[in-house]
């Protein structure tokens, strides 16, 4: 299928970005179109949070520009500073961005559902009868029946995340982000957040996810993107990309993965 | 009998000032606490730095001094407060300091990652601090909070010093009229009754939000 505009999701161009001295990114170019999945690879400080982080403005970046579905969040003008959207705008385009993290981030004092309850209630203003059976199908989905009243210090690790996956998709939103969402996880307990992860791909979810699990890459990325430090060094599709790399860097990196 | 019944209750009339004195100060005091922990912890530099300030003045000093001061030297330049208003302003000061660390370190002690997950969420930044960062700040100063608590009800005392009839007061007065020490003695289990119903409140407290 071609990507043609109207199912372009997330386009970023020239992204730079700058901690003090340190520049992470050093102009990233990017496009995701509707239901596909791109996966973000590399070693550890390539700028690979730094990028997802950028995408929902948790970092802002300094140049380039950031579009999603079409509208700008941030430009950069001729003398090359970047200027967000107004704030509602921003507030807009934002929430149709949903992220998981690396260390879940659930809120520890409200149990399972009301953690799935609370944007949708108190952001959306969406009544509680009207969220219940989404929440409750949410939890269903990522396999967490029965768990609505536990707290998430009750729960494992990879039920933790599951549950941080289905508070985004609580809201809604149009692309979901992952950083590293199964690096805190115990060996054992990644398949479970990765078996969620390829059930949101196959339904055509647009996912963009920074990961160290080859094998996720591989079965299920639409495009694979292998960034070190702050440039794309190689991209590709993933059968292309991992059966047949063409660059020395990317190569070794792989070989260090296995 | 009829004696003791009878200083028990010149006692309880002075224990009216000290519980007085405790909760004022609590009510005002907690709040205040607050706001100047945020202020503390805001970007704005020239207010962190003040706070910080008024934290080293405050913690640094004997609540003695600062009430003497309050009481006494003030009038000096013209400010004349009623003895009460001078006793609560000065506690107020005082514990709203100790309150503002204790809150300071609870509010720090949240990992930035629950702001991020709210934000993506789309919470505002007071939608995040009422429903996502206060609840945890909450039940992490607990027991620092209930020490403090505890402390405000022994440190009431102090305003002793200052001639306004608190429970200890009233009980050095009667053991100087009568030449007997049973007042101490009762005093002593006031105080006790006291610091034992908030050990008891704030245990409750701790186990209605320590279930998560
Ligand atoms: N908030 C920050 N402040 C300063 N430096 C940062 C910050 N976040 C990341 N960095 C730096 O940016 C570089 C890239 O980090 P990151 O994007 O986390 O890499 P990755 O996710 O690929 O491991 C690292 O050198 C890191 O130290
Ligand atoms: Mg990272």
């Amino acid at each position: 299928m071609a990507n043609t505009e109207s199912e372009l999701m997330l386009r970023m161009h020239g992204i730079k970005k700058s901690f003090g001295e340190n520049e992470v990114l050093k102009g990233i170019d990017l496009t995701v179109a509707r239901g596909e999945v791109l996966a973000i690879i590399g070693p550890s400080g390539s700028g690979k949070s730094t990028l997802l982080r950028c995408i929902n403005r948790l970092e802002e970046i300094d140049g380039g520009s950031i579009e999603i579905e079409g509208e700008f969040l941030a430009v950069t003008d001729e003398e090359g500073h970047a200027a967000y959207a107004g704030a509602k705008k921003c507030r807009e385009l934002l929430s149709r961005m949903g992220m998981v993290f690396q260390q879940f981030n659930l809120f520890p004092h409200m149990t399972v559902l009301e953690n799935l309850l609370e944007a949708p209630i108190h952001v959306k203003g969406l009544a509680r009868e009207e969220v219940l059976p989404v929440a409750r199908e949410l939890l269903n989905k990522v396999g967490l029946t029965g768990k609505e009243k536990a707290y998430p210090s009750e729960l494992s690790g990879g039920q933790q995340q599951r549950v941080a996956i289905a508070r985004a998709l609580a809201m809604k939103p149009d692309i979901m982000l992952f950083d590293e969402p199964t690096s805190a996880l115990d060996p054992e307990l990644t398949g479970e957040v990765l078996k969620t992860m390829k059930e949101l791909a196959a339904e055509r979810m647009t996912m963009v996810v920074v990961t160290h699990e080859m094998a996720f890459a591989r079965e299920a990325a639409s495009h694979v993107i292998f960034m070190e430090g702050g440039h794309i060094v190689e991209q590709g599709a993933p059968e292309s990309f991992f059966s047949n790399p063409k660059e020395g860097r990317t190569r070794a990196f792989l070989q260090n993965m296995l | 009998m009829d004696k003791l019944l009878d200083t028990v209750l010149q006692m309880l009339e002075g224990s009216q000032i000290t519980l007085e004195i405790f909760c004022i100060t609590l009510v005002l005091a907690l709040p205040l606490g607050m706001l100047v922990a945020l202020g503390r912890l805001s970007p704005v530099r020239p207010l962190s730095r003040l706070l910080e300030l008024y934290i080293w003045l405050m913690r640094g000093t004997p609540l003695m001094l600062q009430l003497l001061f309050v009481y006494f030297a003030l009038p000096m330049v013209g400010v004349r407060l009623p003895d009460i208003a001078a006793a609560l302003l000065a506690f107020t000061l005082n514990y709203a300091a100790y309150f503002a660390e204790i809150f300071r370190a609870g509010i720090s002690a949240v990992p930035k990652g629950q702001y991020e997950a709210a934000k993506t969420l789309g919470m505002s930044y007071p939608l995040t601090m009422r429903r996502v960062i206060f609840p945890q700040v909450f039940r992490m100063v607990l027991p620092p909070v209930s020490n403090e608590t505890i402390n405000l009800v022994k440190d009431t005392s102090l305003v002793y010093i200052l001639a306004m009839n608190d429970l200890l007061r009233v009980a050095r007065t009667i053991v100087q009229r009568e030449f007997d020490m049973t007042p101490f003695l009762i005093a002593a289990v006031f105080y006790l009754v006291m610091t034992a119903v908030l050990t008891w409140g704030f245990k409750k407290l701790e186990a209605h939000y320590g279930k998560y």
